[in-house]
C-alpha cells in the first residue's frame, strides 16, 4: 500500500516537474516574442496607409489590417511588447514591493508594523477599479499611469501574504536558532524567511498577470491606459469593438492574443503552485 | 451532480425569462424613441431649460420649444413664432408676432409672454446676455419692440439660437429643468444623464401631432447606441458612430444628413516659439490628409474643408484658396527653412531643435481622435514629431501656452447663419476663445467693419477677405465640416436633419 | 460576541476617517476647486481679489487640515457639495442612483452563485476528467475578455439574435438587470469556480472523506454534509472578495448598459472631471466594502466557531 502511494507520488511529481517546464517554455516564448517583436513585425505596425484601411485577413496580411491600413499582425505582435511588459512590470512592482513590506512588517513588528497594516487596511478597503479610476483621473491617461494606479491598489494582497507567512516562519525552530546562533536579520530573512515564503508569492504574482492585463484593459476602454496610437491589445480591442460586426477580425485578433496570453500565464500559475505543493497535485 | 446542475441553469433562465413577458399596449398609441449620444450633462445639456447652459438645444431639437425665427437651410432666416419685423433704427426692432400661438398649457404667447422669457433669459444666462445686447424692450399686444444698446445687425438670428426658445415664465422653471413651450410636444419626465419623456401636445397652435409618445434616450456609448437601433428599442438614432454606419446601409433603415457648418479646425498656438515659424504652419497645413480624414476615416460622411464656411453658404470655401495635401510640397518648405533631418531619426531639426509639435484635442467628438491619430502619421511621414494630447481635460490645458502648440476642436462655425460669431469668438485679440494669442491688424479691421455693416452682401465679401487673411497665415487649419447623420427605421417619416442641427422631433415626425 | 462586534465597530474609526481624509486629499490635489470651476464656466476674466474674496467666502484660504475639518463636519450631515457639472447636491443624486447598483451587484453575486458554485463541485468531483476540462477551459475564456467585450457579445446573442433582454435599459427592472448582472457574473464566475473547486479538492483529501467513503456513506451525502460546509467559509470569503471587484467593476458595465446608477454616475464624473462627484463615488464605495468585510468577518464565526474571536490576525 505504502510502496504504491510514493511510487504514485512519484510519478505525479515528476509529471507536474513536466507541466512546469512545458508552461514554462511556453511563457518564456510568449516574452521572447514580446521583446524581439520590433524585430518580428512584417510591417512598420505604424505606418499608416489609408488606401489599405479595413482589409480582411489575407497571405499579406495575415490578420488583416485597422481603420487607418495598419497591418493587424505586427500591431497584435508589437501589442505584445505593450501589453505584457507593462503587465509584468506591474506585477513584478507589486509583489516585490508588497513581500518586501510584508517580511519587513512581519520581522520587526512594532509601530511601523501597525501603521504599513493599517494603511494596506485602507488600500484594501477601497474596491479595486475604484479605486484605480479615481487615480487614473487624477493623474490622467497613459499606460504608466495606469500601472501606477493598479499598483497602489494591489501591494497590500501580497504584503499580506508575505508577513503572515514570516510571522509563522519567525516562530520555527530552525529560525530560532539561526537567531540564538548570532544570525542578523538580513540573514535570516534572505537565508530562511525568503525562500519559505517565494512559492505562495509566485503562485500569486503568476496568477495576478491575467486579472491585471483585464484590468488595464478595462482602464483601456474608459480611456484612462494606453493611448493612441500606442499598440495595446486592450485598446485594440476597445477601439475595434464597433467593427466587430462588420470587421470582426480588428476585435478577435487582439482578443485571441489576450486569451492565449491568459491561459498560458494561468496554467504556469497552477503548475508551479502544484510544484512546489505536492499535496495538491493538478489541481 | 449533473442534474443539479442543469436545474440551476434552468431555474436562471427560467427567472430570466419570466420576468420577460410585458404587458401588451391597450391602444394603439404610436411611440417613438430617439436615442441621442449628446443629450448629457457633459455637452451642458443636463435638462430642457433654455435659460441654463446649452439647455437649449435639448428644448428646441426635441420639439419642445420654438424660436421667434427659424434658421433655413441655406442660413437665412423664416418667420416662427414671429410673424415679421421691422427695423426702426439701428437699435430699435419691432416684431410682430404670429396670430394665435398658444403654449402647450393652452394659454396665449402674446409679446408679453415673449418679453417675460427674454427678460428671465437675459437675466441669467450670460453668453445671452453678451450676444443679444438687449437694453429694453416693450410689449404692446402682439408687438414686441427690443431696444439694443449697441448696434446689433445679427440680432434676430441670435434670437433663433436655442435660449431663445420661448418658454412660460408664469408656469416657470421645474425643480428638474422642465419648461413649458410652444411646441409639438410636452415635457412630463425628466433624468438627467438617461431619459426625457414626452408627450403630443394637444394645443399645438401649428399643425396636427402625429406621434403620441417620444422617449428620448440618453446613450452615450455609441456601440450601444447601434445595438440597441439594430434590436428594435430605439426607433431613430442621433450620433451613430461612422464605424457602424454600413450596418444600416439598407432598406431596413433610412438615413437624413445634411452638411453642417461644425467644422473639425486647427487652431495654431502663436506664443509657441515653434510655431512662430510660418515654414512650421506651412508644412503643417501641407501635411494634412484631409481627404483620406473623411474618405476613409469618416465613410465619406463628412466634406473636406477649405475655408471656415462650407461651400453651401455664399461665403463658403469656394471663394478662399488654402494649402491642400502635399506631402512632398512640406517637405521641400521645411527643407528650406532650414528644418532638416541631420541624425536620421526621421524627424527634422534646426540649431539642435527637434521639430516636435504637441497637439491637443479631446475624445467627446468621435472624428477628433480619429483626425488626431492619422495627422500624427502623416506629419510624421514628412519629418515632424506630433505627440497627440487626446483628453477630456482639454479646456484646462489650453490656458496653459506650453503645454500644446496645435489645438484640434469642433465648432459650429455658422449655426445661426451669422459667419461673424466665429471671428469675433476665436480669431480676434478680444476673442475669449483665440487660445493661440493670434493677431492680425487686417483682421481687426475688417471685424470692427463687420460689427457696423446689415448689408448681407458687404457681410460675405468682409467674411471672405477675413478668412482668406486667416489662411494665408496658416492660423487656422480647417480640416472638414461634418455631415449631420440621423438614422431611422425605414417606418419612421418626417425625421429630417437641418444645416444648423436644431428641429429634430417636429410636428412632421410620424410612424407607419 | 456583543463585545468582539463593539470592538470591530470601534476599530471601523481610524480606518473610516482615513477614508475620508484620502478622498478629501485626493481630490483636493486634483488641483481646481469650485472657485475655479464656477470663474472657468462665466468664461470671463475675472480679477484674481474677486478670486480671492470668493475663496475666503467659503474658506478655501484656511490651511488643509482646518477645511478637512469643515468638511467632515458637512460630511457628516450629508452635505458632500454640488456637482460641478449638474449644480445639484453630490449626496442626493448619489444616494438616489445607489439602489440600482445595489441590485445589479446582488442579482450578479447570486449569479456568480449559481454558477460558480455548481460548476466548482462538478469540475472538483470530474477531477481530470474531460467535464473538468470543459469548465476550465470556459474559466480561462471568461478570464481572458474584457468585460465591455462580454457585454457587447451578449448584448448582439440576446438582444439582435434572440430578442429575450433589452439592449438599454428600460428602467430598474429584473429584464433590464440581466445582461449587465450576466456580463458581471461571467468574469466573476470563471474566476471563482476554480477557486471553489480547489476548496472543494482540499476537502475531499482530507482523511474523513476517505473513511467515511470506507464506511459505505453516500458520497452524495459526505458531499452534503459535511464537504460543502467545510468549504463554505472559503466560499464566503470568495464572496466577500467578489462584493469589492464588483461595486468597482459595475462602473463599465453600467455606462454600456445605460444603467442608472452609480457606476456610470462615477463614469460620467471622471469624464467630465466633477471632483466633487468621483470624491463621494470613491468614498462612498470603500465604505460600503468596509460594512461588507466586517458582516464576513462576523459570519466566520457563525460558519467555523473554531475562528478565535478577538484573537483573529486581519
Amino acid at each position: 500500500m505504502s510502496e504504491v502511494t510514493v511510487r504514485k507520488q512519484k510519478v505525479r511529481k515528476n509529471h507536474t516537474k513536466k507541466r512546469l517546464i512545458f508552461f514554462g517554455l511556453l511563457a518564456l516564448a510568449l516574452l521572447l516574442v514580446a521583446v524581439f517583436a520590433g524585430r518580428l513585425v512584417p510591417y512598420d505596425p505604424y505606418e499608416q496607409n489609408l488606401s489599405l484601411s479595413k482589409l480582411p485577413p489575407s497571405r499579406e496580411h495575415l490578420m488583416g489590417t485597422d481603420l487607418y491600413g495598419r497591418d493587424m499582425f505586427s500591431r497584435v505582435l508589437i501589442g505584445a511588447q505593450t501589453s505584457i511588459l507593462y503587465t509584468l512590470v506591474l506585477v513584478l512592482i507589486i509583489s516585490v514591493g508588497g513581500t518586501v513590506i510584508g517580511v519587513l512588517c512581519g520581522y520587526f513588528g512594532g509601530k511601523a508594523d501597525s501603521i504599513m497594516m493599517r494603511i494596506s487596511d485602507i488600500c484594501l478597503a477601497f474596491p479595486g477599479l475604484v479605486f484605480a479610476l479615481a487615480v487614473a483621473a487624477l493623474l490622467g491617461g497613459g499606460m504608466s499611469n495606469a500601472v501606477i494606479a493598479l499598483a497602489v491598489i494591489s501591494w497590500p494582497k501580497y504584503s499580506r501574504v508575505a508577513r503572515s507567512q514570516t510571522l509563522a516562519v519567525k516562530t520555527e525552530p530552525y529560525a530560532a536558532a539561526a537567531r540564538m546562533a548570532g544570525g542578523n536579520a538580513w540573514q535570516i530573512i534572505t537565508r530562511h524567511i525568503l525562500p519559505n515564503i517565494l512559492g505562495p508569492i509566485l503562485v500569486t504574482a503568476v496568477l495576478d498577470i491575467g486579472t491585471m492585463m483585464m484590468e488595464l484593459a478595462g482602464l483601456s476602454f474608459l480611456g484612462l491606459g494606453a493611448l493612441p496610437p500606442t499598440a495595446e491589445w486592450g485598446n485594440m480591442m476597445s477601439t475595434g469593438r464597433s467593427m466587430l460586426q462588420t470587421h470582426p477580425w480588428l476585435v478577435i485578433s487582439p482578443g485571441i492574443a489576450i486569451f492565449i496570453t491568459v491561459v498560458i500565464f494561468n496554467l504556469l500559475g497552477d503548475a508551479v503552485r502544484d510544484y512546489l505543493d505536492p499535496r495538491n497535485s493538478s489541481r | 451532480m449533473k442534474k443539479a446542475t442543469a436545474l440551476w441553469i434552468a431555474a436562471c433562465m427560467a427567472a430570466g425569462l419570466m420576468t420577460g413577458t410585458a404587458a401588451a399596449d391597450e391602444t394603439e398609441k404610436k411611440n417613438f424613441v430617439f436615442g441621442d449620444t449628446t443629450f448629457n450633462a457633459e455637452n451642458e445639456e443636463a435638462n430642457i431649460n433654455p435659460h441654463e447652459a446649452y439647455c437649449g438645444w435639448a428644448c428646441l431639437r426635441y420639439g419642445v420649444g420654438e424660436t421667434l425665427f427659424k434658421i433655413q437651410d441655406d442660413s437665412t432666416l423664416a418667420p416662427w413664432l414671429a410673424e415679421g419685423y421691422e427695423l426702426v433704427d439701428e437699435n430699435t426692432w419691432k416684431i410682430t408676432m404670429k396670430e394665435g400661438v398658444c403654449f402647450s398649457n393652452g394659454k396665449p404667447c402674446d409679446a408679453q409672454a415673449v418679453k417675460a422669457s427674454l427678460e428671465h433669459l437675459i437675466e441669467v444666462h450670460d453668453r445671452a446676455r453678451g450676444d443679444l445686447k438687449i437694453a429694453s424692450m416693450e410689449a404692446e399686444g402682439n408687438v414686441l419692440t427690443i431696444v439694443t444698446e449697441s448696434t446689433n445687425p445679427t440680432l434676430l438670428n441670435y434670437l433663433s439660437e436655442a435660449y431663445g426658445c420661448v418658454i412660460d415664465m408664469e408656469e416657470g422653471i421645474t425643480e428638474d429643468g422642465m419648461v413649458v413651450g410652444t411646441g409639438p410636444y410636452v415635457a412630463v419626465e425628466l433624468v438627467t444623464d438617461d431619459h426625457l419623456n414626452l408627450v403630443k401636445n394637444e394645443n399645438y397652435w401649428a399643425d396636427e401631432v402625429k406621434v403620441d409618445e417620444v422617449t428620448v434616450r440618453t446613450i452615450s456609448n455609441g456601440d450601444t447606441l447601434a445595438l440597441a437601433l439594430q434590436s428594435g428599442e430605439i426607433d431613430a438614432a442621433y450620433g451613430m458612430a461612422y464605424a457602424s454606419y454600413p450596418l444600416f446601409e439598407n432598406d431596413a433603415y433610412t438615413f437624413t444628413g445634411i452638411q453642417t457648418s461644425r467644422s473639425f479646425y486647427c487652431q495654431m498656438n502663436f506664443q509657441s516659439e515653434i510655431i512662430q515659424d510660418d515654414a512650421v504652419r506651412k508644412a503643417i497645413a501641407m501635411g494634412i490628409d484631409k481627404e483620406g480624414f473623411v474618405g476613409v476615416l469618416l465613410n465619406g460622411y463628412g466634406y473636406v474643408g477649405k475655408g471656415a464656411f462650407p461651400e453651401t453658404f455664399p461665403f463658403g470655401g469656394q471663394n478662399v484658396d488654402t494649402q491642400t495635401y502635399d506631402p512632398e510640397g512640406a517637405m521641400a518648405v521645411l527643407e528650406e527653412a532650414g528644418w532638416v533631418d541631420t541624425d536620421g531619426d526621421g524627424i527634422r531639426e534646426k540649431d539642435g531643435v527637434e521639430l516636435e509639435i504637441k497637439w491637443l484635442t479631446y475624445p467627446s467628438r468621435q472624428e477628433l481622435p480619429l483626425l488626431a491619430e492619422s495627422a500624427q502619421a502623416s506629419l510624421k511621414a514628412i519629418g515632424i514629431n506630433m505627440i497627440p494630447n487626446v483628453t477630456a481635460d482639454h479646456n484646462s490645458i489650453w490656458k496653459d501656452p506650453t503645454q500644446w502648440d496645435v489645438y484640434a476642436a469642433a465648432n459650429v462655425n455658422c449655426g445661426l447663419g451669422d459667419p461673424m460669431n466665429f471671428f469675433s469668438t476665436h480669431c480676434l485679440d478680444a476673442s475669449t476663445k483665440n487660445r493661440g494669442q493670434y493677431h492680425n491688424d487686417r483682421v481687426e479691421e475688417l471685424a470692427a467693419e463687420m460689427y457696423s455693416t446689415f448689408d448681407s452682401d458687404e457681410r460675405a465679401a468682409l467674411t471672405i477677405e477675413m478668412q482668406q487673411e486667416l489662411l494665408d497665415d496658416n492660423a487656422f487649419i480647417f480640416c472638414s465640416f461634418l455631415r449631420m447623420s440621423m438614422i431611422s427605421k425605414a417606418s419612421v417619416t418626417g425625421l429630417t436633419a437641418h444645416t444648423c442641427d436644431f428641429y429634430e422631433l417636429t410636428s412632421d415626425l410620424d410612424i407607419e | 460576541m456583543k463585545r468582539y462586534v463593539m470592538k470591530r465597530l470601534l476599530q471601523l474609526i481610524p480606518i473610516l476617517l482615513a477614508i475620508t481624509f484620502l478622498s478629501y486629499g485626493m481630490m483636493r490635489m486634483a488641483g481646481s476647486d469650485v472657485v475655479e470651476q464656477k470663474m472657468e464656466n462665466t468664461n470671463a476674466s475675472v480679477s484674481q481679489d474677486v478670486i480671492d474674496a470668493a475663496r475666503a467666502e467659503l474658506g478655501l484660504d484656511q490651511p488643509f487640515l482646518v477645511q478637512y475639518g469643515v468638511w467632515l463636519s458637512r460630511l457628516l450631515r450629508g452635505d458632500m457639495g454640488t456637482s460641478y457639472v449638474s449644480r445639484k447636491p453630490v449626496f442626493s443624486t448619489f444616494v438616489g442612483k445607489l439602489p440600482a447598483t445595489l441590485l445589479l451587484t446582488v442579482v450578479s453575486i447570486l449569479l456568480t452563485i449559481l454558477v460558480s458554485i455548481p460548476l466548482g463541485i462538478l469540475a472538483a468531483v470530474k477531477q481530470n476528467k474531460v467535464t473538468d476540462y470543459i469548465v476550465r477551459c470556459f474559466s480561462f475564456i471568461g478570464n481572458s475578455l474584457p468585460n465591455f467585450f462580454v457585454s457587447l457579445l451578449l448584448m448582439y446573442l440576446f438582444s439582435i439574435r434572440l430578442g429575450w433582454f433589452p439592449v438599454i435599459s428600460q428602467g430598474i427592472t429584473m429584464k433590464s438587470v440581466a445582461l449587465p448582472a450576466m456580463t458581471l457574473a461571467i468574469a466573476m464566475s470563471s474566476k471563482y469556480l476554480r477557486q471553489v473547486r480547489a476548496a472543494i479538492l482540499d476537502e475531499l483529501s482530507k482523511d474523513y472523506v476517505t473513511g467515511a467513503r470506507a464506511r459505505g456513506v453516500r458520497f452524495s451525502v459526505t458531499m452534503l454534509r459535511s464537504v460543502l460546509k467545510a468549504s463554505l467559509v472559503t466560499i464566503v470569503t470568495l464572496l466577500t472578495l467578489s462584493i469589492g471587484s464588483l461595486l468597482g467593476g459595475t462602473a463599465i458595465v453600467e455606462s454600456i448598459f445605460m444603467w442608472d446608477g452609480v457606476g456610470k454616475l462615477a463614469v460620467d464624473a471622471i469624464n467630465m472631471r466633477d471632483y466633487p462627484m468621483i470624491q463621494a463615488y470613491v468614498m462612498w464605495m470603500a465604505i460600503i466594502y468596509v460594512f461588507v468585510n466586517l458582516v464576513t468577518d462576523l459570519s466566520y464565526h457563525c460558519l467555523d466557531p473554531r475562528i478565535r474571536l478577538g484573537g483573529m490576525e486581519p
